[in-house]
């Protein structure tokens, strides 16, 4: 094997693996995911199925969308939870097992055990998104969700789960203990999905008039998962969230626009309370068009590509930093002779 | 083999290490011995790279275990005192984790595996889990996973605390059989008699400090005053306790269970003047021996000397 496949793949994978799946918790822990995920699909299939006998409200295709947006937000929502508990414990439960000292002394580098329990862990969690596939599939008796939508949501779910995990890796590294590790990884957890889209509410991308693009949510917003997920699933522009004035807009004022049934935008001047004062004002801005990012850092960029890059981003610096606190010396490379010059002295 | 020097170790306002020096030559059974936070453990982690000293050196095998932990990790097997296993494992896939961990091809490992849990006598337990193993046999188990890439040198940090004395004497045969392999050995350890019979050299530590170092016999020596002997006469005993005590080298004579028992300076050449002494004067000596001091003196002594 070659390094890079030595660094890769190594003993720690193998042995979590086996451990991982001997006992009774991983069996449950899909078989609960399953039902979960398959509960929510039949309960909304059945509550549509009912609406349709009674009312004609909408072509299959909408129910078909609907229920896609359901199950990949629950499903991200369900891997926010499980997630950082697989990870949280990886290093910590070592160092209160007192296990990590043995694997300090063989020659697997500190990275090597860093990246093998990280891959263990996120195994297990695609392992999950595979196991959710068939109940996707359903989606596609309705129609309305393309392949490539369905693709791109699961690649947003696992890279926003590789981010919680490797989250949950840093703070098992940060901290010696796993019940503190568990809680900072929550939190953290909570700050991607929700924190960041608080921060879209709260301060939000104000309408310039005289723009030359349509506004866009602003870009911190763009690391919460559930944005790009929405924008896939109904495939429409973003004009609903984090533009207009927030609590940060000082006096108030500003506008607040929506998209109009024909495509077109909707813009309510707005008052200091945030209350709209005059009926809405049909102007021609530019539109922003199907779920491309229409101006700010990311313009032209899709909100799931954004989103994906920014929590690489954030995955790389969190893996710097566990790598940087994990050796049992924190000795700086430069200051070690290598190998090949070092004889015996 | 190993070489400390000056090494120092502070934590905050505290100095768990003050300037320890010691080394232990190829093949020797070096007994670190020392009251609890002496710093034997603190010593034993810089030793296996896994703590860095605030200052001084420490060689294993010539590898500098600052700069050189690879290396260092690659030619010593570490015991800590006190260590976790994993769950689901059996001790077959316990050794042969830790075997590919220092990247032992596959296909000697399993061999490795069978051998070593032979050499501990855990060969009937191999498909045992090894969380369902008594304290002893994990850390029988923990020896053999210090031995799974046939290291040079092995710290074992208190390898028999917590071990009944059975298993006390086992582990020590285990040991017995690696100083025959030509291991050598650095145990930390409060069992000092079985210390006195295993270890080739001894190391005494207090308060961060190295009190005595060397040969054991050389250090009881050092430590416990003067040499002792035990001299049985035929008869004349008055006049053998008079020619004794007339003699320089001679510092107590005493009579103990009808022997005469008597503390000298000196050396071995010392011992056979005074016993031709005793034959020139024409007293019949039926006995005549050296009688060691023990190591628990040595060490009362050593770690009840004012630090300073």
């Amino acid at each position: 094997m070659n390094r890079v496949a030595v660094a890769l793949w190594n003993p720690i994978v193998a042995k979590e693996y086996r451990s991982r799946m001997r006992t009774w918790r991983s069996p449950v822990a899909m078989t609960v995911y399953i039902l979960l995920l398959g509960g929510l699909g039949w309960a909304i299939f059945s509550a549509m199925s009912a609406a349709a006998r009674n009312v004609f409200n909408g072509s299959p295709a909408n129910y078909g969308q609907a229920l896609f947006l359901s199950l990949v937000i629950f499903q991200m929502v369900l891997l926010a939870f499980i997630t950082p508990a697989l990870t949280a414990g990886a290093i910590s439960s070592e160092r209160e097992r007192q296990t990590i000292d043995l694997l300090f002394v063989t020659k697997l580098p500190s990275f090597s055990i860093l990246w093998g329990k990280l891959l263990a862990s996120m195994s297990f969690v695609f392992l999950l998104l595979l196991l959710s596939v068939p109940i996707f599939s359903l989606v596609f008796l309705f129609g309305g969700i393309e392949l490539d939508q369905v693709l791109a949501a699961f690649l947003v779910t696992a890279v926003a789960a590789l981010t919680l995990g490797v989250i949950g890796i840093a703070c098992s590294t940060a901290f010696r203990r796993t019940l503190p590790a568990t809680v900072a990884a929550y939190g953290a957890s909570f700050i991607l999905l929700a924190g960041s889209l608080l921060y879209g509410l709260l301060f939000p991308t104000s309408i310039d008039p005289n723009a030359t693009a349509a506004p866009a949510p602003p870009a911190v917003s763009y690391i919460s998962p559930l944005l790009p997920l929405v924008t896939i699933g109904t495939s429409l522009p973003v004009t609903w969230y984090g533009i207009g004035p927030g609590f940060g807009s000082g006096g108030g004022g500003g506008m607040m626009c929506s998209g109009t049934p024909g495509g077109g935008q909707s813009c309510v001047p707005l008052n200091a309370s945030g209350k709209g004062v005059a009926s809405p004002i049909y102007r021609n801005p530019p539109q922003p068009t199907g779920t491309t990012i229409p101006s700010g850092l990311f313009a032209g960029w899709q909100y799931w590509q954004a989103t994906i890059t920014l929590q690489l981003l954030i995955s790389l610096a969190a893996l710097v930093l566990s790598a940087i606190l994990i050796p049992p010396t924190r000795r700086p490379p430069w200051a070690r002779r290598t190998r090949a010059a070092a004889g015996g002295s | 083999m190993i070489a400390v020097q000056g090494l120092t170790k502070v934590y905050g306002h505290r100095t768990a290490l003050d300037a320890v020096s010691f080394e232990v030559p190829k093949g020797e059974i070096f007994g670190f011995v020392g009251p609890n936070g002496a710093g034997k453990t603190t010593t034993l982690r810089i030793l296996a790279a896994l703590l860095e000293p605030t200052a001084g050196r420490a060689f294993v095998d010539g590898a500098d275990v600052m700069r050189q932990p690879d290396l260092v990790h690659e030619r010593l097997g570490y015991m800590p005192d006190f260590f976790g296993v994993y769950d689901q494992l059996t001790a077959t896939e316990y050794l042969d984790f830790y075997a590919a961990c220092y990247r032992i091809p596959r296909a000697r490992r399993t061999k490795i595996a069978a051998d070593l849990l032979e050499l501990v006598g855990l060969a009937d337990r191999r498909d045992q889990s090894v969380d369902t193993l008594s304290r002893g046999l994990k850390q029988r188990l923990c020896l053999a996973r210090a031995l799974v890439h046939d290291p040079a040198v092995l710290l074992l940090d208190e390898p028999a605390s917590g071990l009944d004395p059975r298993a006390r004497v086992e582990m020590r045969e285990i040991l017995k059989e690696l100083q025959r392999m030509g291991k050598t050995i650095v145990i930390s350890s409060h069992i000092l008699p079985e210390l006195t019979e295993l270890c080739t050299m001894i190391g005494i530590i207090d308060q961060g400090r190295m009190r005595a170092t060397g040969p054991v016999q050389e250090v009881i020596r050092e430590l416990t005053s003067g040499r002792r002997l035990r001299i049985m006469v035929m008869g004349r005993r008055d006049e053998a306790l008079a020619i004794l005590k007339a003699l320089p080298s001679i510092r107590t004579v005493d009579m103990i269970n009808g022997a005469i028992e008597a503390q000298y300076e000196g050396d071995d050449a010392m011992a056979a003047s005074i016993l031709q002494a005793l034959t020139a004067a024409g007293i019949s000596v039926s006995g005549f021996s050296q009688l060691e001091g023990g190591l628990e003196d040595a060490f009362l002594k050593a770690t009840s000397e004012d630090v300073g």
